[in-house]
C-alpha cells in the first residue's frame, strides 16, 4: 500500500493506493494521524483503495475523532462500493462526511 | 459416551476389563502429562517464532494467584506447623532432658520436609484444583475448541503459563514458608525454654547446610510441576457436564497430593543415599 | 454465483469415526466463494461431526479437505495457524472465555495475531459490538449476558479479524424466534459487507430457507441432497420430504433388534443417538 500527501486550497489530501488490511493499516493510521496533527482540514482519498478492512476503518474513525476535537474537517473522498459496505455495516456512513470528489469536498 | 460393543458377562472378566482399562487410562494420563511438559517447554522457546509466545503477563497472573493470594493461609499453616514441631520436639526431648537441642529437629524438619510438603499440599488444594476446574469448564463450554479455531494453541496459552508460573512461585513460597515456620517455632521456644529468638536463629543457621535448603527447594520444584501438570491433565480430560468438572477437580487434588507425598518419599530416599 | 471460481471449501470422500463408530461415510461437497451454505440434518445425521471436521478440530479417517485452496493435510503447523486466522467460528454455546470481559473476548484474536495499536483494536471491538447491537456491553462479563447476547458477542468475536470463512454452529438454537431472525439478518449483512463465505449448521427450517444459497442435507452420515432451497422444496425424495414436514423417523426398525434394545439384550450401535 502506498500513501501520498499533497496540499490543495489549505486542505491536506491523503491518498491511498492498494489494500488497507491488518498489515498495512498501521501505516494508514500513522499517515492519517500525522496529517490531522498538522491542524488543517484533511481529505482521505480512498479512490485507489481496492479493499479496506475493519482495522483500516478503525484508523479512519480515530483520525476523524482527532480532527473533530480540533474543530477541523475530515472528509472521505470517493469511497468504493466495498468500502462503503464496510462503513455501512457499522453505520459509519451516517458519521463520516463522504464526498465523491475533491472539488465537492472543497465546497463543503 | 460411546460404549464398547462387547460386554463381558462374568464378574472376573468385567473386573479384569476394568483393571485393564484403568491401567491403560493411567498410562495415557502419565503420557499426556509428559506431552504437556514437553510442549510447554517447546512453546516457551520456539513460541515467538510461530507467533505463539508464552505471555509473561499470563505467567505473572499465575504467580500472583498461586503465591501472593495464598500468603495468608501459607503463613497460618506454617506457623501452626512450626509451633506444633516445637511442642512435640520439646515434649520428646524432655524424656532425655535435652529440650535445648530441640532446634535441631525443628530446623531440619521444617526446611527439608514440612515447608515444601505443606506448601505443596496447600497449592495442590488451592491452585491445582482451580486449574483443573478452569480448564475442565473451558472444555465443556467449547472454549478450548474456540482457542484452537482462533489459531491459539491451548497448551501455549493455558498450560505453559500455569506450569512456569508455579515453577517460579512455588519454590519462593516454600522458602517463605520455611522462614515463617522457623519464626513461629522460635517464638514458642523463646516463650517455653527462654532461649532468645536471636540465639535460636544462630543455632538454626549453624545447623542448616546449603544441602538442606536445596533438598527442600528441589522438592518444591518437582511438586510445582506435578501440581500444574496433574491439574491440566485432569481438566483437559473432563467429559460430560458440570459434574464431570467436579469429579476432575477432586481427582486433581487427590492425585496431586498423592503424587507429592510419594515423590517426597522417593526423593528423600534417593537424596540421602550415600 | 460464478461456477468457475475455485471453491473456498472442498471436501472429498470424507470418512470420519467417533470412537469405534463410523459417523461420516464418505462426504463430498464444496462451498463456493461468498456463498451461504446451510448444513441440515436430524440429530445423529453427522452434521456436527462434519462441521468439526470442516473447522479442522478432528482427525479424519480418510478423504481430503481443501480450505481456501490449501490441502489441510499438507499444511505445516505455522501454515495451519495462519489459515485459522482467516476462519471465524461462532460456536453453539458461544464459547466466550468466562474469565474475560466481552470486549476482551472479542479482542483476543487481534491481541494474539496482530501488532495493531491498542486504540485501533479498541475501535475495532466497539465497531463489531455495534454491528451485533451490543454497543456499550463490552465491559460486562459473559455471565452477565443473556443467551441471545452471548451468541451475538460470539459472532462479534468470530468476525473480528474479517475472516474469509465463517462457521456458525446452530446460531438460532435455543433462542426465541425474534432474536433468531435477527441473527439470520446479521449473517446476511455480514456476508454482504465483508464478502464472507459462510457455513451454517442448523436444524431450523425457516432459518435455513431464509439465509441459504444452497443447502446440504445429511442423513445418517451420508449426503442426501445438495441444492438451492427451491430445489429442496421441489425434491420428491421421501426422506427429504419427511425432514421438511418434520415427520418422525420410523424407518428401518427391525422388531427383534428393537425388542432386544428395550430389554437390554442388544447394544445400541451404528449411528450416535
Amino acid at each position: 500500500m502506498k500513501t501520498k500527501i499533497r496540499e490543495e486550497n489549505g486542505a491536506l489530501i491523503v491518498s491511498f493506493e492498494g489494500d488497507v488490511d491488518l498489515q498495512s493499516s498501521p501505516d494508514t493510521r500513522k499517515a492519517l494521524l500525522d496529517a490531522v496533527g498538522q491542524g488543517k482540514a484533511v481529505f482521505a482519498d480512498l479512490s485507489g483503495v481496492g479493499y479496506i478492512d475493519s482495522s483500516g476503518v478503525a484508523s479512519l474513525v480515530e483520525a476523524f475523532q482527532k480532527a473533530k476535537s480540533q474543530n477541523n474537517k475530515f472528509i472521505l473522498i470517493s469511497v468504493s462500493e466495498n468500502a462503503r459496505r464496510v462503513l455501512e455495516l457499522a453505520r459509519l456512513d451516517k458519521v463520516f462526511t463522504i464526498c465523491d470528489s475533491i472539488s465537492d469536498a472543497l465546497d463543503t | 459416551m460411546s460404549e464398547s460393543p462387547s460386554r463381558p458377562n462374568s464378574f472376573f472378566a468385567r473386573t479384569a476389563e476394568r483393571v485393564g482399562r484403568g491401567t491403560v487410562n493411567a498410562i495415557e494420563e502419565v503420557g499426556s502429562g509428559g506431552i504437556i511438559i514437553f510442549q510447554s517447554i517447546f512453546w516457551l522457546f520456539a513460541g515467538p517464532r510461530y507467533g505463539q509466545p508464552v505471555r509473561f503477563g499470563a505467567i505473572v497472573v499465575q504467580m500472583l494467584e498461586t503465591g501472593i493470594h495464598a500468603l495468608p493461609i501459607v503463613i497460618m499453616l506454617n506457623a501452626a506447623i512450626g509451633i506444633m514441631l516445637a511442642i512435640q520436639g520439646i515434649y520428646t526431648l524432655k524424656i532425655f532432658g535435652a529440650e535445648s537441642r530441640v532446634t535441631f529437629g525443628i530446623a531440619i524438619a521444617i526446611v527439608r520436609e514440612f515447608a515444601p510438603l505443606i506448601t505443596g499440599i496447600l497449592v495442590a488444594g488451592r491452585t491445582g484444583s482451580a486449574l483443573a476446574a478452569k480448564i475442565g469448564t473451558m472444555r465443556i463450554n467449547q472454549e478450548l475448541d474456540a482457542l484452537h479455531v482462533m489459531g491459539i494453541n491451548p497448551i501455549r496459552f493455558l498450560a505453559a503459563p500455569a506450569i512456569f508460573g508455579m515453577l517460579i512461585i512455588i519454590p519462593a513460597v516454600t522458602f517463605f514458608s520455611g522462614a515463617v515456620g522457623l519464626v513461629a517455632a522460635g517464638l514458642y521456644v523463646n516463650v517455653t525454654l527462654d532461649i532468645t529468638l536471636l540465639s535460636f536463629f544462630e543455632q538454626v543457621i549453624d545447623i542448616l547446610s546449603v544441602d538442606d535448603l536445596m533438598h527442600g527447594l528441589t522438592k518444591s520444584v518437582l511438586f510445582a510441576v506435578l501440581i500444574a501438570v496433574i491439574g491440566v491433565v485432569n481438566g483437559a480430560s473432563v467429559t460430560g457436564g458440570a459434574d464431570g468438572v467436579g469429579k476432575a477437580t477432586t481427582r486433581a487434588v487427590v492425585q496431586a497430593i498423592t503424587a507429592i507425598v510419594v515423590t517426597d518419599m522417593i526423593f528423600a530416599y534417593i537424596a540421602t543415599l550415600s | 454465483m460464478t461456477e468457475n471460481v475455485e471453491p473456498d471449501i472442498e471436501v472429498r470422500d470424507l470418512v470420519a469415526h467417533y470412537g469405534p463408530r463410523e459417523i461420516l461415510h464418505g462426504i463430498s461437497m464444496e462451498v463456493r466463494k461468498n456463498e451461504i451454505m446451510v448444513i441440515m440434518g436430524g440429530s445423529g445425521s453427522g452434521k456436527s461431526t462434519l462441521l468439526r471436521h470442516l473447522m479442522a478440530l478432528e482427525h479424519k479417517t480418510s478423504g481430503s479437505m481443501n480450505i481456501l485452496g490449501r490441502d489441510i493435510d499438507s499444511l505445516s503447523m505455522i501454515e495451519m495457524f495462519n489459515l485459522r486466522k482467516k476462519i471465524g467460528v461462532a460456536f453453539q454455546s458461544g464459547a466466550l472465555f468466562s474469565s474475560m470481559t466481552v470486549a476482551e473476548n472479542i479482542m483476543l484474536p487481534l491481541f494474539e495475531h496482530t501488532s495493531l495499536d491498542r486504540v485501533t483494536m479498541d475501535i475495532m471491538v466497539r465497531m463489531k459490538l455495534e454491528v451485533v447491537e451490543l454497543g456499550g456491553f463490552g465491559d460486562l462479563m459473559p455471565s452477565e449476558l443473556s443467551g441471545g447476547m452471548i451468541k451475538r458477542a460470539a459472532f462479534a468475536r468470530a468476525v473480528i479479524m474479517d475472516p474469509d470463512i465463517l462457521f456458525c454452529d446452530e446460531p438460532s438454537a435455543g433462542l426465541d424466534p425474534a432474536i433468531s431472525s435477527a441473527l439470520d439478518d446479521l449473517i446476511l449483512r455480514l456476508r454482504a459487507a465483508l464478502n464472507m463465505t459462510i457455513v451454517v449448521v442448523t436444524h431450523e427450517l425457516e432459518s435455513a430457507f431464509k439465509i441459504a444459497d444452497r443447502i446440504t442435507v445429511l442423513d445418517r452420515g451420508n449426503i442426501l441432497f445438495i441444492g438451492t432451497p427451491d430445489e429442496i422444496r421441489a425434491s420428491s425424495n421421501e426422506r427429504i420430504q419427511k425432514l421438511l414436514n418434520r415427520e418422525p423417523d420410523t424407518e428401518d426398525i427391525d422388531p427383534d433388534v428393537y425388542l432386544g434394545r428395550l430389554t437390554g439384550k442388544e447394544e445400541y450401535g451404528g449411528v450416535e443417538l
